[in-house]
């Protein structure tokens, strides 16, 4: 085994662990929060991406200030989104929502197909960070470890404010009981529409910062959809060190697995998952019921 | 006699003699499109839309009468193209001796997938479900020495039965008939046995079963093997149908496109689903006719029905017929 190897392996499993992360905390945190699961998260991180191309195209803005841009374009859709679908279907089983956000991802894809057609968009990777690193002898691109330690730090500022700012206070307390918090005067539509809005602005963030990286197309959000599930899954649905964890045994497996058995990548991540739901169908750092 | 015989003996309102008359009316002139002048390609959609009708059927099996959702349906269906496919194109294209081998690998594949997927339930199956898809899509694309990956599997063979080859048309659309009905007939059974009951106790709470002694993954997992059975036969005709298959039939889309037919239709209703496969495939051909925008109109039809109508064409049909 070629320790060379493994070790880019594993870097890239890292980079891709960060962007994961960003994802699955959207997921993980909309989940707790309001049983709501988004199947459109993909689709919104898609959608990120297409934002970032095309406020770039057209407004002629560098890379820099369309990344910070392209979230608050995909924002307020998101909202609107919620308020249409999931709202009205809130009272229902869970599973009501994962259908109705099935719907609207093909609505969202089928949308972006037909504003910008069904090819891929390339990004240039963004000064400063063209160039590439060597570490232990290898060359690895600089902006890989930028975007992951970018990910790293807001990933770490969403857990900072759902731990320590009043508002991550009562999204906490919507989390553990909802009726509860809700008889004590916390208003819990108003919190999970706005809880929605920032999962979806942080998916599109991750899809804008990952362009330059992994190309962007309209299928682009489905692989990373179904990794953040998995990592949800794996680490215990709803709870967040869980997702965090999750997210990176997912990209880990995938990555040093897909460096050498590439067409099986899938297969074998799916194998891991499969022994630990026979092990802990909670999930492995979830507790009692499975959802 | 017991007074049960004298319920028996009395007299139908005409409502219920039209009920029991309904689904024999519906299969006989399904069996008798193709022999009444029906226009060649509207033939061959509504010869899509019943081996459509028996893989929704399949999936109502899950999502109707177990409550478990499944995202992943295209899983035993695509399965079944490729297993049948490569068997009649290299073995033969004799159509049961191809049914049982593609039967074989399906089940044999469900009984795995199934073992791991009832692990959990709810949403958790929905996206293990999903996984499951997505692998046996990336071993189609990329298993290139049998499944010739992209490109697809061609060349398949018209099917053989008893000996004779079954053409494209008339035959192979009473073929599909006939089996769609069979796979209707025996689900209607199995959905009214004790082992259908029990699954609709599992539907309605999995701790209530298991707290009256049900073993609750068992038949969870019975299920889903059975569903991905019924599956099969679906994508079996289908193989011979379009005379070859690619790995867009595993496409997580398809899982999308069958639960839409199933939920359109109705779930947990039999006739719903297959109401719902014509639907779909008649409504895919007006809308990728006249718009490029399919996706987008695709998702907003599921929207509003999940939304509006969550109990499909069967609820609404329901209520209208109960309101005459």
């Amino acid at each position: 085994m070629d320790v060379n190897f493994l070790f880019v392996s594993a870097l890239n499993g890292v980079v891709y662990g960060a962007f994961l992360l960003l994802t699955s905390l959207g997921l993980s945190l909309v989940f707790g929060l309001g049983r709501v699961v988004n199947f459109a998260h993909g689709a919104l991180y898609a959608l990120g991406g297409y934002a970032l191309a095309d406020v770039m195209r057209r407004a002629g803005l560098d890379y820099w200030p369309a990344l910070v841009a392209a979230p608050l374009v995909v924002v307020p859709l998101a909202i609107v989104m919620e308020r249409l679908t999931i709202f009205p279907v809130r009272n229902r089983p869970e599973i009501y929502t994962l259908l109705v956000t099935f719907g609207v991802s093909f609505m969202i894809i089928g949308g972006i197909e037909y504003a910008w057609g069904t090819g891929t968009v390339l990004i240039a990777t963004p000064r400063p960070f063209t160039g590439t690193v060597s570490l232990a002898g290898n060359q690895f691109p600089l902006y890989r470890l930028f975007a992951a330690t970018l990910s790293l730090v807001v990933s770490a500022g969403v857990f900072a404010f759902v731990q320590l700012t009043p508002v991550g206070l009562r999204i906490r307390a919507i989390t553990d009981d909802r009726d509860m918090a809700e008889s004590l005067g916390i208003d819990t539509k108003w919190i999970l529409t706005l809880v929605f809005g920032g999962a979806a602005g942080l998916a599109a963030f991750a899809g804008a910062l990952g362009a330059p990286i992994f190309a962007v197309q309209p299928e682009m959000g489905t692989g990373i959809l179904l990794d953040s599930f998995l990592a949800v899954i794996l680490g215990g649905l709803g709870n967040l060190p869980g997702s965090a964890l999750g997210a990176f045994i997912v990209a880990m497996t995938k990555s040093i697995g897909g460096g050498y058995i590439a067409d099986w990548s899938v297969a074998f991540l799916f194998l891991v998952v499969g022994v630990v739901l026979v092990l802990r169908p909670t999930g492995v750092l979830g507790r009692g019921r499975v959802a | 006699m017991a007074p049960a015989a004298v319920a028996e003996r009395r007299t139908l309102s005409s409502r219920e003699i039209w009920g029991q008359l309904a689904l024999p009316l519906v299969a006989a002139a399904l069996l008798a499109v193709p022999f009444i002048g029906t226009p060649a390609f509207t033939a061959t959609l509504l010869n899509e839309a019943l081996i459509y009708a028996i893989w929704a059927l399949s999936l109502d099996l899950l999502v109707g009468f177990t409550g478990l959702v499944s995202f992943g349906h295209a899983a035993g269906f695509g399965l079944a193209t490729y297993a049948a496919g490569y068997f009649a194109r290299e073995v033969s294209a004799d159509f049961l001796l191809t049914l049982a081998v593609s039967e074989g690998v399906v089940v044999a594949v469900a009984l795995v997938a199934g073992f791991i997927a009832t692990r959990v339930s709810g949403v958790a199956f929905a996206i293990i479900s999903l996984a499951v898809c997505q692998v046996l899509f990336q071993i189609a694309v990329g298993w290139r020495s049998v499944t010739q990956g992209m490109d697809g599997l061609v060349g398949v063979p018209l099917p053989r039965l008893f000996g004779r080859a079954i053409a494209m048309g008339p035959a192979f659309y009473t073929l599909s008939a006939v089996l769609l009905v069979t796979s209707y007939l025996a689900l209607r059974w199995l959905v009214g046995s004790p082992f259908g009951r029990t699954l609709a106790a599992i539907r309605s709470s999995e701790l209530r079963a298991a707290a009256v002694g049900i073993d609750v993954r068992l038949h969870k997992w019975a299920a889903v093997v059975i569903s991905w059975a019924v599956a099969g036969v679906g994508g079996t005709l289908f193989v011979f149908m379009k005379a070859g298959t690619t790995p867009m039939v595993l496409h997580w889309s398809e899982s999308g496109n069958v639960l839409a037919m199933t939920i359109f239709g109705g779930l947990g209703t039999l006739l719903g689903p297959v109401a719902g496969a014509v639907a779909f495939v008649f409504l895919r051909d007006e809308l990728t006719t006249h718009t490029q925008a399919w996706q987008f109109g695709f998702g907003l039809v599921f929207v509003l029905v999940v939304i509006l109508f969550p109990n499909g064409l069967a609820g609404v049909a329901g209520r209208l017929w109960s309101r005459s």
